[in-house]
This record gives C-alpha cells, sequence and structure tokens, in this order.
C-alpha cells in the first residue's frame, strides 16, 4: 500500500508519477510554477469536495448544538426572555438529584448488559449463520427486520405483549413457565431489565449482520490452513476467525457504547422512564424533567453531561482501541 | 474428530465441508428456528391485531381475529391521507439519502485520500456530532428554520437529516474508500484524468456496496424519524407516516387496532427497500471493518 | 491552502450568521403573519387538539357558521393531537410567527405563557360578556386581566359500574372514606377488582393525591399554596398520610403502576368499560374515553357517578371539587376584535351544545348543561354547578416546570408509598 499512501501526500505520488512518466495530455509542465497551481488545484478540489458537506454540518448540526449548549448557562423555560444567568448552577443540580444519579446508572448498566450479552450473542449467530445454506437470505431479511422497525411500532407491539395476560404470559404458561410470570412493565424491579430485552430484541440484528460481513472477509484458506494444520473447527474459531473479526467486533462495541449511552425512544414509548424512573435512561430523564416540564436550560445541561460521557469514552477508546485498526489491520488489509 | 480434520488437500474442499458440517448444520437451523420465532411471531401479533377491532383487543389481548375486521387495512391504504403520509416520507427519505451520501462521499473521500493539516480535526468534528441526542439541537434547530422560511417544507426537515447522517455515513465511508489502491488512482492520473474525475468515475462505481450500506442506513433513519417532522410541520397534510398515526389518536382515544395496522403497512416500504438493498448491504460492510 | 481557509472561513460565518440571527429573533418584535389587507380581509389560524372525530367534524361546521355570520373573516383550522400539540406550541411561542388562536389550560399554565408576551390581553372585548360563564371562567385570568376564554369545564369524581355494584350488593355509592373502603372490601369478597388507575401516566395518580389535599385544605390554603408555589402548609403532609392509608387497603388492580390511564385496550378506562374493575376517579371525559375501547353498546347505562368522598376532620368543604377546562387565547398578531368574537361564539349555548355533543366535556356555558346526553354526566355537571368552589388541577393552577414536578414526584410516591409524602412536597417550589 506505499503507492496508496504515497498518492495521499498529495504532492508527491501523483506529481512524481507525473514527473517519471512519459510525458502524457496535460503533464508536461513543471517547476515552481507547476508546484503551486498544483497546490492551488488541490485546495480547490478539497474545497469542492469537503465545502458541501462542512457547510450543511456546520449550520444544521454543529450550530445548533452550540446554541443550545449556550441556552444550558441559564435558567430558561423557553418562554420568557433568556435573562436568568445561572453558569453551571444546572449541572449542579443534575448531579445531586437522585433521579438523575439513578438514571445514568441504569444507563451504564444497559450499556454493560449490551457489551456482555448482545457480544456474545451477536459473535454466535454469526459465527453459525456464516455458512452457505438454504435460505439464508431470508434468514438475513428476517434478522434484520426488527432493525428497520420504528421504534414507536416497537414500543407499542411490545406494550401489548408484555401486559399482565399478554401474549409473554401466555407462552410462558404454556411453557410450563408459569411460575416466572413477572409484572414485566409494572414490577419496578423487573422493567429495565425487560427493557433490555426489547432493545436486544430490536437491536441484535443489526450487529448480527455486522459482524457477518466482517467473517465473510476472512479468506476460506486460513480457515482450510488451519484445519489441514489439525485445528478443531473450535480452535480454529478462537485463533484464526475471531482475532480476524477484531476490527469488526470493535467498531460494533463503538457503535453499541454510544447507542447505548443515548437510548431514548423505545424506553420513553414503552414506559417514560417509569414506573417511578425505575427504566429511567439519561436521555428519558432529560427528556421528561427538561423538556417536557418546560426546564429548557435544565434539559440541555444534562444533553451535555450526555455528550461528554459519549465524547470521554470516543477519546479513551479511539487512542487504544481503534488506534491499531487505523494503524494496522483496516487500511493494511489487502483489499 | 480425527475423520473430520485430517483433511484431505484443497482440492476436495467441498467434500470436507459437508463431513464437518452434520455436526453444525442441525445448530445452524435450530437457531435460525429459535431466530425466526422470536422476531417473527412478535411482527405477526402486529400484523394479526390490525385485522381485529380494538374492542376485541381491549376484551383479550392474544385472541386472534373474530371475526377478521379487514376494514382496517381497507380504510388505510384506501384513504388518500395515507397516500400523502407515505409520499412525504419517500420524499424526505429521498432527498435526505441523496444528500448525506453524495455530500458524504464526497467528505469521505477528502478526508481518506488527501492529506492536509486539520483533516484529523475535522473528521472528529463529524464525530462529535454522532455524539449529541438530537433533542439538545431541537429548539434552536426549529428556530433556525424558521429564520430560515423552512418551516412546514420538507426541505426543513430533509437538510437537518441529510446533515445528522453524515457522520455515520463518513464514519463507514472513508476507511472503505482509504483501501482502494493508489495504483487505480496513479494510472488514471497518468491518463490524464483529474483527482475528481477519479472520484467520480472509477472510485465510486468501486464503492457501490458501501455507497448502498450507507444510503439504506441513512433512509430507515429518516424514514423512521419523528422529532424532526414534529417540530417542523404543522399541516396534517405534510404529515409524515410516523406523525400520521397520530391521526389515529385522540385526546382521550386511540383506535389501537387500526394504529397496529397503520403500522404494519408503514413499514412495508422501509422493509421492501431493505429486501432490494440487502445484498449489497453486507458486502458494504464488509469493506469498512477490514479496511 | 489558503483558499481552503477561506473556505473554512466561510462556512463558520455561515454558521455564525444562522446563530447570531437565531439569538436576535428572540428579541424582535412579532410581525403579524395575518395583519388585515385593506380590503378588511382577515384569516386566523386555529390551534387546537380536535383532531379525530367526531370533534373534529363538530369543529369543521362551527368554523362554517361562524364564517357564514362574519363573512370578512377566514379561519383556518390547525388540529393536531394533544401530545403533538403540547410539544409544538411552546416553540411556536419563542418563535416569530404563533398561530392566531390556540388552546391552553388557564390559570398557572397561562400565566407562564404570558410570559413570552404574545398572549393577548382581551380584557375589554371579554367583559361585556363573560361573566356569564360563572366563576369556572376565572381561571382564564392572569393578574386580573383576561387572557382567554374557556369553551368546555371538566369535574373530577367517581364513575362506577352500577351492574358491578349491584352484584356485590351495595345499594348506594359511599360518602366517606370509610364506606369507600368497606365497599372496596365488598367488591373483593365477590371477585371484582374495586377501583382501577392509571398509574403510568402519572397525572391519574395527582387526581388521588389533590382530591385528599382538597378535602384536608381549606380553600384559601390552597390558593396561597399554588400562588406561593409551595406546599409547606401541614395539610398537605395530612393527604399523602391519608392517601398511604388508603393504599394500604389495596385497593387497585394488579399492576397498576405499569397500567396508562386511556387511549389503549389495557388501560385503565378500558378495564372499568369491559366490566372488569368497579370504579375509577377519572375526570368527566371517562365515559367517552371507555366507549371506544369495548363493544359494549350499553355503557353509558351502566355508569354512574358520585363525587370524593368526605374525608374526617379535613378542612376543605366535602363539596369542593378538582376540575379544570379547555380554552382559547388569541396571540398579539392576530386580528383582535376578530379574534375575540370567535372565542365569544364558541361559548354562545347554540354551539356549546354541538360541542357536548362530542362528548368531550362539560359545558363553559352553565345554560347548556341540560343538553349533557350520558346520564352520569348530569350528575358530575351539577356537582359542578354545586361546589362551592372549584380547585383546579395542581399542575395547571401552578407554574408549569413546578407542576410538571408535581405530577413527577406522586407518581414516584405511587410506587412507594409512605405517610410523610416529604418528596412531594419538596418537589414544588418557585423556579
Amino acid at each position: 500500500m506505499t503507492r496508496g499512501t504515497a498518492a495521499d501526500a498529495g504532492l508527491t505520488g501523483p506529481g512524481a508519477a507525473e514527473d517519471t512518466a512519459a510525458p502524457g495530455p496535460g503533464a508536461v509542465r513543471r517547476g515552481g510554477r507547476f508546484v503551486r497551481s498544483r497546490k492551488l488545484r488541490k485546495t480547490a478540489e478539497l474545497s469542492i469536495l469537503l465545502g458541501p458537506a462542512l457547510v450543511l454540518f456546520l449550520g444544521f448540526v454543529i450550530a445548533p448544538i452550540v446554541i443550545g449548549a449556550y441556552y444550558s448557562l441559564y435558567n430558561w423555560d423557553g418562554l420568557g426572555p433568556l435573562t436568568h444567568f445561572t453558569g453551571v448552577h444546572n449541572y449542579k443540580i443534575a448531579f445531586s438529584d437522585p433521579a438523575f444519579v439513578q438514571a445514568i446508572e441504569h444507563t451504564l448498566l444497559l450499556t454493560g448488559l449490551s457489551l456482555l450479552i448482545q457480544g456474545p450473542l451477536a459473535i454466535g449467530i454469526a459465527l453459525l449463520l456464516n455458512r452457505d445454506f438454504r435460505g439464508r437470505s431470508f434468514m438475513r431479511l428476517v434478522i434484520f427486520a426488527p432493525y428497520v422497525l420504528p421504534p414507536a411500532v416497537t414500543a407499542v407491539m411490545w406494550s401489548l405483549l408484555l401486559q399482565p395476560g399478554g401474549l409473554v404470559d401466555e407462552v410462558m404458561k404454556s411453557a410450563g413457565l408459569g411460575g416466572l410470570v413477572q409484572l414485566w412493565l409494572a414490577n419496578v424491579h423487573v422493567v429495565l431489565y425487560s427493557v433490555f430485552a426489547v432493545l436486544t430484541w430490536q437491536y441484535l440484528g443489526f450487529g448480527i449482520i455486522l459482524l457477518l460481513a466482517g467473517l465473510q472477509g476472512i479468506p476460506a484458506e486460513l480457515k482450510e490452513a488451519a484445519a489441514i494444520d489439525g485445528a478443531t473447527p473450535w480452535q480454529t474459531t478462537r485463533r484464526v476467525t475471531l482475532p480476524l473479526l477484531g476490527p469488526t467486533i470493535r467498531i460494533w462495541v463503538f457503535i453499541t457504547v454510544i447507542g447505548s449511552l443515548q437510548v431514548f425512544d423505545v424506553i420513553w414509548l414503552m414506559t417514560q422512564g417509569g414506573p417511578a424512573g425505575a427504566s429511567d435512561s439519561m436521555a428519558t430523564y432529560m427528556y421528561r424533567t427538561g423538556f417536557q416540564n418546560q426546564a429548557f436550560s435544565y434539559g440541555t445541561a444534562i444533553a451535555i453531561i450526555m455528550f461528554l460521557f459519549c465524547f470521554a469514552f470516543s477519546l479513551v477508546y479511539q487512542r487504544f482501541a481503534l488506534r491499531r485498526d487505523t494503524a494496522g489491520a483496516l487500511t493494511g488489509a489487502v483489499g | 474428530m480425527t475423520a473430520i480434520t485430517a483433511a484431505p488437500p484443497a482440492g476436495a474442499r467441498g467434500q470436507r465441508q459437508r463431513s464437518s458440517s452434520w455436526t453444525i448444520m442441525p445448530a445452524t437451523y435450530l437457531m435460525s428456528i429459535v431466530i425466526l420465532g422470536l422476531t417473527v411471531v412478535p411482527l405477526l401479533y402486529v400484523f394479526l391485531d390490525g385485522a381485529r377491532s380494538t374492542a376485541q383487543i381491549s376484551a383479550s389481548s392474544t385472541a386472534l381475529p373474530n371475526p377478521w375486521v379487514w376494514s382496517n387495512y381497507g380504510q388505510i391504504l384506501s384513504s388518500a391521507a395515507f397516500w400523502q403520509f407515505l409520499g412525504n416520507s419517500a420524499l424526505i427519505a429521498g432527498v435526505a439519502t441523496a444528500l448525506a451520501v453524495g455530500l458524504g462521499s464526497m467528505a469521505a473521500f477528502a478526508l481518506s485520500r488527501y492529506s492536509f493539516h486539520g483533516r484529523e480535526v475535522i473528521f472528529t468534528l463529524f464525530i462529535c456530532g454522532l455524539l449529541f441526542p438530537l433533542q439538545i439541537a431541537a429548539l434552536p434547530l426549529f428556530l433556525q428554520l424558521q429564520l430560515l422560511g423552512l418551516l412546514d417544507n420538507q426541505f426543513g426537515v430533509a437538510l437537518p437529516e441529510a446533515a445528522f447522517s453524515l457522520p455515520i455515513t463518513i464514519l463507514i465511508l472513508r476507511p472503505f474508500m482509504r483501501a482502494i489502491p493508489g495504483d487505480l488512482e496513479d494510472a488514471a492520473l497518468v491518463d490524464g484524468a483529474s483527482r475528481l474525475r477519479f472520484f467520480a468515475q472509477i472510485l465510486l462505481p468501486m464503492c457501490k456496496p458501501a455507497l448502498v450500506t450507507v444510503g439504506l442506513l441513512a433512509f430507515v433513519t429518516s424514514w423512521n424519524q419523528f422529532l424532526l417532522p414534529l417540530l417542523v410541520f404543522s399541516t396534517q397534510s405534510h404529515f409524515t407516516l410516523p406523525l400520521g398515526v397520530s391521526t389515529f389518536q385522540s385526546t382521550y382515544s386511540s383506535n389501537t387496532a387500526v394504529i397496529l395496522a397503520f403500522t404494519a403497512l408503514a413499514a412495508v416500504p422501509a422493509l421492501a427497500v431493505f429486501i432490494w438493498a440487502e445484498r449489497y448491504l453486507v458486502a458494504g460492510a464488509s469493506g469498512a471493518v477490514k479496511g | 491552502m489558503h483558499r481552503k481557509r477561506v473556505v473554512l472561513g466561510v462556512a463558520v460565518a455561515a454558521a455564525a450568521a444562522t446563530v447570531l440571527a437565531a439569538c436576535s429573533s428572540s428579541g424582535s418584535s412579532s410581525t403579524s403573519s395575518n395583519s388585515t389587507s385593506s380590503s378588511g380581509k382577515v384569516t386566523l389560524s386555529w390551534w387546537n387538539n380536535a383532531n379525530t372525530q367526531p370533534l373534529l367534524g363538530v369543529f369543521t361546521n362551527i368554523i362554517k357558521q361562524f364564517e357564514a355570520a362574519h363573512p370578512n373573516v377566514t379561519i383556518h383550522n390547525v388540529p393536531m393531537q394533544n401530545e403533538l400539540f403540547k410539544t409544538k406550541v411552546t416553540p411556536a411561542l419563542r418563535g416569530n410567527s404563533p398561530p392566531d388562536i390556540f388552546q391552553q389550560w388557564g390559570s398557572g399554565q397561562q400565566a407562564t405563557q404570558v410570559q413570552s408576551g404574545k398572549l393577548a390581553d382581551i380584557s375589554s372585548d371579554v367583559s361585556p360578556w363573560i361573566g356569564s360563564l360563572g366563576t369556572p371562567a376565572t381561571e382564564w385570568q392572569t393578574n386580573g386581566k383576561w387572557y382567554g376564554v374557556p369553551y368546555d369545564l371538566h369535574v373530577v369524581g367517581f364513575w362506577y359500574r352500577k351492574d358491578l355494584f349491584q352484584q356485590a350488593g351495595i345499594s348506594s355509592p359511599p360518602t366517606t372514606i370509610a364506606q369507600l373502603e368497606s365497599d372496596d372490601a365488598t367488591l373483593r369478597a365477590h371477585g371484582i377488582t374495586p377501583i382501577t388507575v392509571g398509574s403510568k401516566d402519572g397525572w391519574p395518580d395527582a387526581f388521588w393525591w389533590e382530591y385528599f389535599a382538597v378535602r384536608e385544605c381549606s380553600q384559601s390554603t390552597i390558593t396561597q399554596a399554588m400562588s406561593g408555589v409551595s406546599l409547606s402548609a401541614p395539610c398537605f403532609t395530612k393527604a399523602s398520610a391519608d392517601l398511604d392509608a388508603f393504599m394500604k387497603t389495596n385497593p387497585f388492580q394488579t399492576g397498576f403502576l405499569g397500567t396508562p390511564a386511556q387511549s389503549v385496550p389495557n388501560s385503565s378506562v378500558a378495564l372499568l368499560a369491559n366490566g372488569k374493575a368497579a370504579m375509577e376517579l377519572q375526570g368527566d371525559w371517562d365515559p367517552g374515553a371507555g366507549a371506544g375501547l369495548t363493544s359494549d353498546k350499553n355503557l353509558f347505562s351502566k355508569l354512574g357517578w358520585f363525587p370524593f368522598p368526605s374525608v374526617p376532620g379535613g378542612a376543605g368543604d366535602p363539596k369542593a371539587v378538582l376540575g379544570g377546562g379547555d380554552g382559547y387565547s388569541c396571540t398579539t398578531g392576530a386580528s383582535e376584535p376578530a379574534c375575540a368574537e370567535f372565542l365569544q361564539f364558541l361559548t354562545t349555548p347554540a354551539v356549546q351544545k354541538q360541542i357536548i355533543g362530542a362528548g368531550v366535556g362539560l359545558p363553559a356555558n352553565p345554560a347548556a348543561d341540560s343538553d349533557l346526553t350520558v346520564s352520569a354526566e348530569q350528575d358530575a355537571a351539577a356537582a359542578n354547578s354545586a361546589a362551592p368552589y372549584i380547585a383546579e388541577y395542581f399542575d395547571i393552577a401552578l407554574p408549569t416546570t413546578p407542576g410538571q414536578n408535581l405530577d413527577n414526584a406522586v407518581a414516584k410516591w405511587f410506587a412507594s408509598p409512605e405517610p410523610t409524602g416529604s418528596a412531594i412536597i419538596s418537589s414544588v417550589s418557585a423556579p
């Protein structure tokens, strides 16, 4: 990939090629004027390529976020004038509210559960489904379908299924598990786990598809070579497949953690974070105490805190986990 | 075990796969059945309840339709409002997807194959867009759109949606584009093409799987978006499908059976797009993860 | 390189421009988007929550009637579902072209909205006729000025199944809490769930707590608490103790913490409508809300109404009721006389009859009380009219943020009741 990285350098790659290749159309100018116009050209190209996206992004994403962050320094209900400057007061209130601390705990718990349970589950299922078998395309569709459903539908559907005497209860009773039936959404000790189950239902498919893609990038020859050397299928999986799946898994972890830290839709539509905040995530707490209560400044302060969680994780993760991927496995692999 | 692992050489590969597979295949099929059950049964439930009346559902949540109330589906499919919502959703999702993929691919190309000061900073800036919840931007965004005269206007939704889809688009496309060998680019330049032409005529077609991947993600995200259309649209005829559900809910009651029928129908286009894009999806994501 | 910097600079400037513009829009004076043209034609946009039948049809007809009587006025109907409506109103009031007429619920919530400076003071337009609506209408005054007009009223009381009471051998509804508790026990003995509550939504819990407060506290205590935004008076602590003791008698349905109030098949009103529970403490909209969730065509004749029982030793009047209503406000950009005329039109007896016919509430104009069709509703209306005073729902009487905090605190308390209710008391404080 040395040529590739040389091309990245802009000046020396193609330029060098042009200098040394036989003169072709447009490749003849040399010298100082040549270098400068190449610079200008590169700048122009970058402007065209990067400009529109940057303008759209800065205008519709960064600008509102910055303004929103500005609001968090006030005590504002969204209606009157913006006069009551309170600085970091909102942030102090947040951390001294036990409901918010509880919401943070729930969010971290959901994130941890996602990694510990959805991870191995997705990897296991992806490994099993990696073979070529009849109906594989259909299975891929079925697995991915829940992800495509709007969260509103998922919430309505599972609320009905999980109600006392609903389908889940009926199925459990007929399977002889009637003793395990709970008030899935009403019991404050159980509701968070019920919510986690629904989240898993909705998002597991995405992870499986992602991992399947990673698996299909692993050349079959490597697995055969291991088999020829006497490895059992399990050893092949452990020593060959899983390490090569590493980059995929690390991307999955990144997306899952960021998504879990921000989880909102399904929880809000099913339980509003209730009962009594027993299934609150940071985002549902933010929505209820901030925006629904017309305490916009407070809500925005919570959102900034959520951002800081995500940002901190993102920095640490990029430094330690993804760095090796970008340096080696990701860009160095044979495409 | 030894019978399986004392493998014949690569030429007899097909045979070896088959003999090792008769321990794994049943597990695969069993797993498939379990997944089918867990996934399909709830979806079927939505569809079936859409064929009952709300009164039936209140009386018993698990019974089969009795009688079958097809009028819910009929009522929705024959209402002009539903097709209007569908059209609005499709238009907005189409524009948002085209913008996100178009601008995102250009930006990813710049961020992956050029080197310049501040490149990583700009990339990190885009990633930061992923880390904020949408609600924080909602009120300022509303005011901004009002200023730009984009309220009650499809572009008022499509443009911000495209902007919010840029981070994940760039995140996925960048490694994929980086993996395209530099030799190709050099060859194109030697032939006199500009780098932009190389981008448009050679690189993009090669990235088709990845482009379809990010296109699908942007499409689904836009299709299911609720908060942004809620803020922007007041006139019911401009509503998108998720908002359209509210037309079956009033202050004190909602017609649950019709709502379930509606949501079953509303999910169909998104699933259809997935079916069409599925064959590209896997290949597309694999480029991102293995480089 | 410097070209790229220029491009970046342009991008930042564009973003900065939008930022500055957005900030300054909050200070700009609102220009009317519906100014009268030289020919005198007026257009009014009307935001309301009547997005489904039958009220949608009723409102459409009302608009036609008004426009026929006022040829130079056009009313643009913008109905939207209740929860969507609430989300959209605040940003709209913040921006510079809010709707001309929009729905709001008066009292402390109205006072919060008045701060936006966008609500029009219509005192001079309405004072000739607003008195005929009686005391309940005064909830739409803020600081002595009229900022809105009600079009219907609501009162909270007990809806009960006469057939289930008969089945359990209860001959007449309870009048004291002790009687209520013994009736509950009788119903349970007959295998009937006594009371259903939609605790998941929070506000039905608030009805319970607030009614105990209305029974324990005198009228002046409550008025002071709402205007002073503080629940420090001891009677509020007593309310928690009363409710805690009541809940210990196990009056509610299984899993009540997860039951929504209305709209959906597993809601508390659905339980009442399908005969799976005997009573519910709810507003006058309950019969209508339940009718859509059951196939029982005789539901209305099976329902009765009785007021909240009296509490021994309470300082509140046992005939006082908890209630509220729906009303509309004009915004400052709207054409004034026309807007106020429309609000008056909605309160005329003929129009009130049409609105009541849609089953959405009690009439704002007492002259239309006899037009109520469900007989139990007439009982509710009579209690409303005869009440010495009406306590507005606390979350509307208080400013918006403490009001919502109160609802959240009561809902949380419901999950683990205890006699002091200190978390509820402390949730309400001036913003």
